[in-house]
């Protein structure tokens, strides 16, 4: 919600600035951002209350002096007599409904409804909705109105269930659907209450006899409404939070007092129907309780007048909760209003001391297979559980965000495959992943398993012992036995027929139950250690890489740490990758040969062949200063 | 005796995998909480609406509860758990105070876009005993604040509100550019909580906290973008090593 802040400081006889008040907002628990004087509030759903300039200097209190005064219609008013039914009095305890007739409709307007369109840059509507609108603004309790010479037979409240066709007065069609609380008029829906009034009976810039209804809808009947029919809608957004219910002859006599400085008013009547009274909560005065909670130590004159500024009332042993409060009801609310006027950060630290905990870390075996894992080259994977494909006994959305997410996947293994034809389309050659997820199913109820999964495709490793070596059902065994000699595994082999690859590598997978690896991977020596500090991300790139191999001969042996050394310590901002691919030593020649692969991407342009030359020659310039180390076949 | 090193030989680097950053987050977090003195507990996914909002105090009429923030799964009859709370109130169930419970994992909200997507990861937790006070709560936010960001970041406590919590805040850490970014949000735990789950609660008090990982990774990793942690990219989770 937007305020203004000249609206604010009008009222504040300390005249704070800006940032004084937004302080204020902050300890008191308003969140918001201040844009050109506007401070645009994010109210927590408790706080109904606040939700308007009124609500706001209530709060404000507590810090500096308000001076506004009621400016309300003072004379009596004639009954309304009209013919209106509520048959759902739960979801509407209180209705009223005011009919006024003014003699012109006003060329400008004046006041605190002048400044609220200028100073807020809204648009204008009509004259009345304009008034309901500043009022909603001003004092939080939203009005419907009525063009009165189209409500001309029995308007009806009610808890509708079916489907209704409804027009918002902003023209949007709305089909209703299951239970909705809305006013009929001759079996038609006119106003989707709480929410928006319909088209047909909305006031327009020539209507100048209106009905003004002002209710309390309990916010379960309201909640939910406007997104579900897509309505944005202020009015809703309020009610849903809980106005205040005792508030209906204030604010339809401000609503006369406003038309009144705009228009003369011809004629005016009000009818009230209070279908259930309002209970009074009144709570305990006890200021140590309020001090053991918050852990502080204010007398009890201290927490009176905190209260008292906030609106509160004392009665003899009690505090009186205003009707505008309804999410005070124990002593930890009022514990969290006093705390918020002495300020959560000026409440003192005292020292939290909790037993030591004995028992185990209960997800050990996990964390040893993750860290085995690790030390193969494979890496940990987190994906959504969300799936388009049913399968047997999985579990369905019943509200999922869209078709592809319909379902609850039933394997990992699916997920991994995706994630490796992912990285494979992004040149990646060797792919070793894993994830460990709880997967659920509907089985007599509902089941979950833990699972591990595993899947890995192409060259095992990047370095000269693996690189020429493809990923197998072998190379997998003799791996898992290191770490888990006792068990056996399944490892399948996925084709890659209907898969949208060239690549021909074997794909292998493995996915198993936690619950089946035993306790002997406890004996596992991880040499892998997660780093101690945080890495900072750098932004990776989608553009293609390309990669260039050099492969050099070596006479001195000596050489082989200082060129190695150099290579792998060498650093470009388009390298992002360089490893030994090849070595072979040849005894008889006394010659080693080491290949070295290089991989070049860039973050922000496809490179070019001269981009790439460009640091190749760097390398191999400085490279072949080396005594005793040549290029073949370099020209 | 030692053995001499073959010059001819270079050095053989196998490529070691990397922990999910998520996860590497979440367990630094849970392991800082365990030497603090809380113990472990789990729970499913799959929750009911009772665990996962009535016992929490979260009424019918919560947003929460609806359909657009909510995942609904087996025609109503559960949901995808949208917090970690739920585990502590099956701990609170099984064990009478003093009780110090962490829980961590996946939770689900109905929401996706550049900062929210519909599973995100939460560590939450929850002390119980007797005379507990918001002064304590601070002081366990402070050790957890001060181990993540260091004894140098300022921080800031706000009002807040949680129907699982009263009083209620939320925690700020002022960034390096000066601007105050949320990271954790905490509370005394709500009487009526402690009541649900047959603690007397004119006994005993209790505080509770919980943190959003995804969020807490972002800073740490400086990562922008919510959505790179889940592309199970090479590329980036290389980076995490």
């Amino acid at each position: 919600m937007k305020i203004a802040y000249s609206h604010l400081v009008q009222y504040i006889l300390e005249n704070p600035s800006i940032e004084q008040i937004s302080n204020s907002l902050f300890q008191l628990g308003h969140e918001h951002e201040i844009d050109n004087g506007i401070f645009d509030m994010e109210f927590t759903p408790n706080r109904g209350d606040c939700l308007s300039l009124e609500g706001l200097l209530r709060d404000l209190r507590v810090f500096y002096t308000i001076n506004r005064k009621d400016d309300t219609y003072q004379e009596d008013i004639s009954h309304l007599s009209m013919d209106f039914e509520n048959l759902s009095k739960n979801a509407c305890p209180q209705i009223s409904f005011l009919k006024l007739e003014i003699d012109k409709l006003p060329l400008s307007y004046s006041g605190g409804l002048k400044d609220y369109f200028a100073d807020l840059s809204l648009k204008r509507n009509n004259f009345f909705t304009d008034v309901s609108n500043y009022l909603s603004y001003e004092m939080g309790q939203p009005t419907h109105c009525y063009d009165a010479e189209k409500i001309n037979s029995r308007l009806t409240f009610q808890e509708i269930e079916g489907d209704y066709e409804f027009e918002s007065l902003l023209g949007k069609k709305v089909f209703l659907k299951e239970k909705n609380a809305v006013f009929l008029q001759n079996n038609e829906v006119i106003n989707l209450a709480g929410v928006m009034g319909g088209m047909g009976t909305a006031c327009t810039d020539k209507t100048k006899s209106v009905i003004v209804e002002c209710a309390f809808f309990n916010p379960e009947s309201i909640i939910g409404k406007s997104v579900k029919y897509d309505i944005q809608s202020e009015a809703a957004h309020k009610f849903e939070r809980g106005v205040d219910p005792e508030c209906h002859d204030k604010v339809l006599r401000r609503f006369i007092k406003i038309v009144g400085n705009h228009s003369v008013i011809k004629n005016l009547s009000l009818v009230t129907h209070n279908y259930k009274s309002n209970p009074r909560h009144q709570i305990l005065i006890d200021v140590k309780k309020i001090n053991k909670i918050i852990g502080v130590d204010i007398n009890k004159e201290d927490y009176i007048n905190y209260l008292l500024k906030l609106g509160f009332d004392v009665e003899e042993k009690f505090i009186n909760i205003p009707s505008h409060r309804s999410d005070v009801r124990t002593q930890n609310d009022l514990a969290e209003e006093i705390a918020r006027v002495i300020g959560y950060d000026n409440i003192p630290v005292s020292e939290l001391k909790i037993p030591k905990n004995t028992s185990q870390n209960r997800n050990v075996i996990e964390n040893k297979i993750r860290s085995f894992l690790l030390d193969k080259g494979f890496y940990e994977v987190i994906n959504s559980p969300f799936v388009n494909v049913s399968a047997k006994n999985c579990i369905k959305v019943d509200n999922p965000l869209d078709s592809n997410r319909e379902y609850l996947r039933t394997n990992i293994t699916k997920s991994l495959l995706d994630n490796l034809l992912f990285n494979e389309r992004r040149q990646k050659d060797s792919v070793k992943l894993f994830e460990i997820s709880d997967i659920y199913s509907s089985d007599n109820g509902i089941k979950k398993d833990r699972r591990l999964a595993v899947i890995a495709s192409g060259r095992v490793g990047l370095n000269y012992q693996d690189f020429s070596s493809k990923v197998s059902k072998k190379y997998l065994l003799n791996l898992f036995k290191e770490g888990f000699p006792e068990q056996s595994f399944n490892f399948i082999v996925l084709p890659r027929d209907e898969l949208d690859t060239k690549i021909k590598s074997e794909i292998l997978s493995l996915e198993t139950d936690i619950e089946n690896f035993s306790d002997s991977i406890l004996k596992y020596n991880a040499k892998s250690k997660p780093p101690n500090d945080f890495i900072q991300y750098k932004a990776i790139s989608e553009l293609p890489s390309s990669f260039k191999d050099i492969s050099y001969s070596i006479k001195n042996y000596s050489k082989v740490d200082e060129l190695q050394d150099l290579i792998l310590n060498f650093k470009h901002l388009i390298l992002k990758n360089v490893f030994i691919f090849d070595y072979f030593k040849n005894e008889k020649q006394s010659e080693i040969k080491i290949g070295f692969r290089f991989v070049f991407q860039s973050n922000d342009q496809t490179l070019t062949t001269a981009q790439i030359e460009n640091v190749l020659n760097d390398i191999i310039e400085r490279s072949l200063k080396l005594s005793g180390i040549e290029i073949p076949g370099l020209k | 005796m030692s053995v001499d090193k073959d010059i001819s030989l270079p050095e053989l680097i196998k490529d070691r995998g990397s922990l999910h950053p998520i996860n590497h987050m979440k367990d630094s977090i849970m392991n800082l909480l365990i030497s603090f003195g809380f113990e472990i507990v789990d729970g499913p996914e799959i929750e009911t609406e009772e665990f996962n909002f009535d016992m929490l105090n979260i009424k019918k009429s919560h947003p929460a509860r609806q359909m657009h923030d909510t995942f609904y799964v087996e025609n109503k009859s559960n949901l995808l758990r949208t917090h970690t709370s739920p585990v502590q109130i099956r701990g609170m169930l099984e064990k009478k105070p003093p009780l110090a419970f962490i829980s961590g994992g996946k939770v689900y909200r109905k929401d996706d876009d550049a900062t929210h997507l519909p599973m995100f990861h939460q560590v939450e937790g929850i002390y119980v005993d007797e005379n507990v006070s918001f002064a304590q709560l601070k002081d366990l936010i402070y050790k957890i604040i001060y181990s993540l960001f260091g004894e140098d970041v300022e921080l800031r406590f706000r009002p807040s509100y949680f129907p699982f919590t009263e009083p209620s805040a939320e925690v700020d850490i002022l960034s390096k550019e000066g601007k105050w970014l949320e990271i954790l949000g905490c509370g005394l735990v709500n009487p009526v909580v402690l009541e649900n789950c047959n603690i007397d609660s004119n006994k005993y008090s209790g505080l509770a906290f919980g943190l959003g990982i995804e969020r807490i990774a972002m800073l740490k990793h400086g990562v922008t973008d919510i959505r790179e942690f889940y592309k199970s990219n090479l590329d980036f989770l290389s980076q995490f090593k």
